[in-house]
């Protein structure tokens, strides 16, 4: 288009003119985004836990609390008879209160040490995990074993949770996005308002509308992007301190963020564009249309 | 160049405009659109300029029936005309140069070229020295030269002012008028719309009056043009109350 560079500046000088609705649409953008962001990481992020439970072929079977360590010891070989069983490992009640010492403190830990009510258990490794289910049953099938730890019910529970988080965040997204536009429609309206002499003197003298729209398309989009750089520079920082404060109180390995933090960057910014421009493409239709004095309100 | 063909508008709101109008207008004419308020002249402006479309009758610009453009056509069309208005319609944070240059800009225009023009057009209106200046800066007249340079500037074909001398000192309105007609001579068809009886009879051009929504006058009709044509037109009115006030014996 004939005089682009023209037009850019005076997209550019509409932002900084009307910069008090232009920070006020930047910011309700940037919660949009950060918000959105942070549900599409942790939905990432629950994911790849949901798979590596389900993927895990270890299993704890527990013992019936009166089982003696004799009898212990010929459960542990009936599990290692199955065919789908590659090995066992024996944990002791004493040894799996052990692992939660840390955690309770020593003096806690000293309280409850006599009384321990944990049970003995196994640790199983399968061979085939296409195969659990049939292994589980046979498990329980021998005599002395009081319960199984299931984990894919641990990640059936994690997706259906992961899935309700996801619900909930489009829903609020959606909202967010609609009054994003709603805010840049606006922004975009006052300042149309503010150059209706430019624009009514610049369809008297035959700009066309393309040419007429271009700058507060632009301011659109300027919005849009600022939003997106500040949106991926907030997300940057949260995920961080968040997730090793998740990590801390549940240990799993999450993503890092150099591995998502282009594509975030990069939906963001799409994100941010398409709202801006569409904000300001819904405003500057109705406005095209008058003329004369009307676009002076007239 | 201008063609009016049993031209009618009748608003929405039931407002009879204009009816059954028919004017031709010559290239490198200059004619005055006169009349009270209310008498059709901004809806004949507005038909012009492709604002308003008529709701019977055809208009023909250049060879080209108007009412068959489409919307993306009409800026086109514009580019042959500049306008300007009664008042002014500069952008006050711009200085005289850019708010001529804006109309260049507009259009697409070249920098190479918009400095190259427009001290040009700024010298042909006598305001060369006066480029730096703010609008707020300058008088009523030299406000409406700025604004007639604007409307010269892209070179149209046709300039179309309306009340051109509503805002300016009558020694003033003398001079604008004057640049009109120089511009005139150089080939360009001007329409000026004016209530301004006296400015009109001393420039002894060509005057179409409308009333009521129709044109009950065009000394061109006349062959011979005199300081009372005008007059007589006026005269012929049947009684409307707001004819005396517009424009007095």
């Amino acid at each position: 288009m004939k005089g682009f560079g023209y037009l850019a500046k005076e997209g550019l000088k509409n932002v900084w003119n009307n910069r008090i609705m232009s920070i006020a649409s930047v910011c309700v953008l940037v919660s949009c985004l950060v918000l959105t962001g942070a549900a599409t990481l942790f939905s990432i992020n629950v994911a790849q836990v949901v798979e590596s439970v389900g993927d895990s072929n270890e299993t704890t079977v527990y013992l019936k609390s009166d089982v003696s360590r004799l009898e212990a010891v010929y459960i542990g070989k009936d599990i290692e008879k199955l065919d789908n069983v590659v090995s066992t490992t024996f944990l002791s009640k004493e040894d799996a209160l052990e692992q939660y010492k840390d955690e309770l403190g020593d003096e806690l830990f000293a309280q409850i040490e006599d009384r321990n009510t944990l049970p003995d258990a196994f640790v199983v490794v399968m061979e085939d995990l296409s195969m659990y289910d049939k292994t589980v049953a046979e498990i329980k099938n021998i005599d002395g074993v009081d319960s199984i730890n299931d984990h894919r019910e641990l990640a059936k529970k994690l997706t259906e949770i992961s899935n309700l988080i996801n619900i909930i965040c489009v829903g609020v997204v959606t909202a967010l996005m609609i009054i994003s536009i709603f805010i840049i429609a606006n922004t975009i309206r006052a300042t149309m308002y503010s150059r209706r002499f430019e624009i009514s003197i610049m369809k008297s003298v035959g700009a066309t509308d393309s040419f007429v729209r271009m700058p507060f398309l632009i301011e659109g989009v300027v919005i849009g992007i600022v939003s997106a750089v500040v949106s991926t520079g907030a997300i940057s920082l949260l995920y961080e301190s968040v997730m090793s404060a998740i990590t801390g109180m549940i240990p799993f390995s999450y993503i890092p963020l150099t591995h998502v933090i282009l594509y975030v960057a990069a939906a963001f910014a799409l994100a941010g564009i398409v709202v801006g421009f569409f904000g300001s493409f819904i405003s500057i239709r109705k406005y095209l249309k008058k003329e004369g004095n009307e676009i002076l309100g007239w | 160049m201008i063609d009016f063909d049993n031209i009618s508008k009748t608003y929405p709101n039931g407002t009879h405009a204009l009816y059954d109008v028919n004017i031709h207008i010559d290239k490198g004419e200059f004619v005055f659109i006169v009349g009270s308020s209310g008498a059709g002249k901004s809806t004949f402006l507005k038909l012009i300029m492709h604002e308003e479309t008529p709701t019977s009758g055809e208009i023909t610009i250049n060879g080209k029936k108007i009412s068959k453009l489409k919307r993306r056509e009409i800026p086109y069309l514009r580019r042959h005309m500049g306008i300007v208005f009664q008042d002014f319609r500069l952008i006050d944070k711009m200085n005289v140069f850019d708010n001529v240059a804006f109309a260049m800009r507009a259009v697409g225009e070249s920098a190479a070229t918009i400095k190259k023009r427009v001290p040009y057009v700024l010298d042909l209106v006598g305001l060369k020295n006066k480029m730096k200046d703010k609008p707020s800066e300058l008088s009523g007249g030299e406000q409406q030269r700025v604004s007639l340079a604007r409307a010269l500037v892209n070179n149209p074909e046709i300039i179309v002012a309306d009340e051109p001398t509503g805002n300016v000192d009558p020694e003033m309105s003398h001079e604008i008028i004057e640049l009109l007609n120089e511009i005139n001579a150089r080939g360009t068809t001007v329409l000026v719309v004016t209530h301004e009886h006296e400015l009109v009879r001393e420039f002894h051009q060509r005057v179409i009056t409308i009333d009521h929504g129709r044109v009950i006058g065009d000394t061109k009709d006349k062959g011979v043009l005199s300081d009372h044509d005008v007059d007589d037109d006026y005269n012929d009115v049947p009684h409307y109350p707001d004819n005396a006030v517009v424009l007095p014996d």
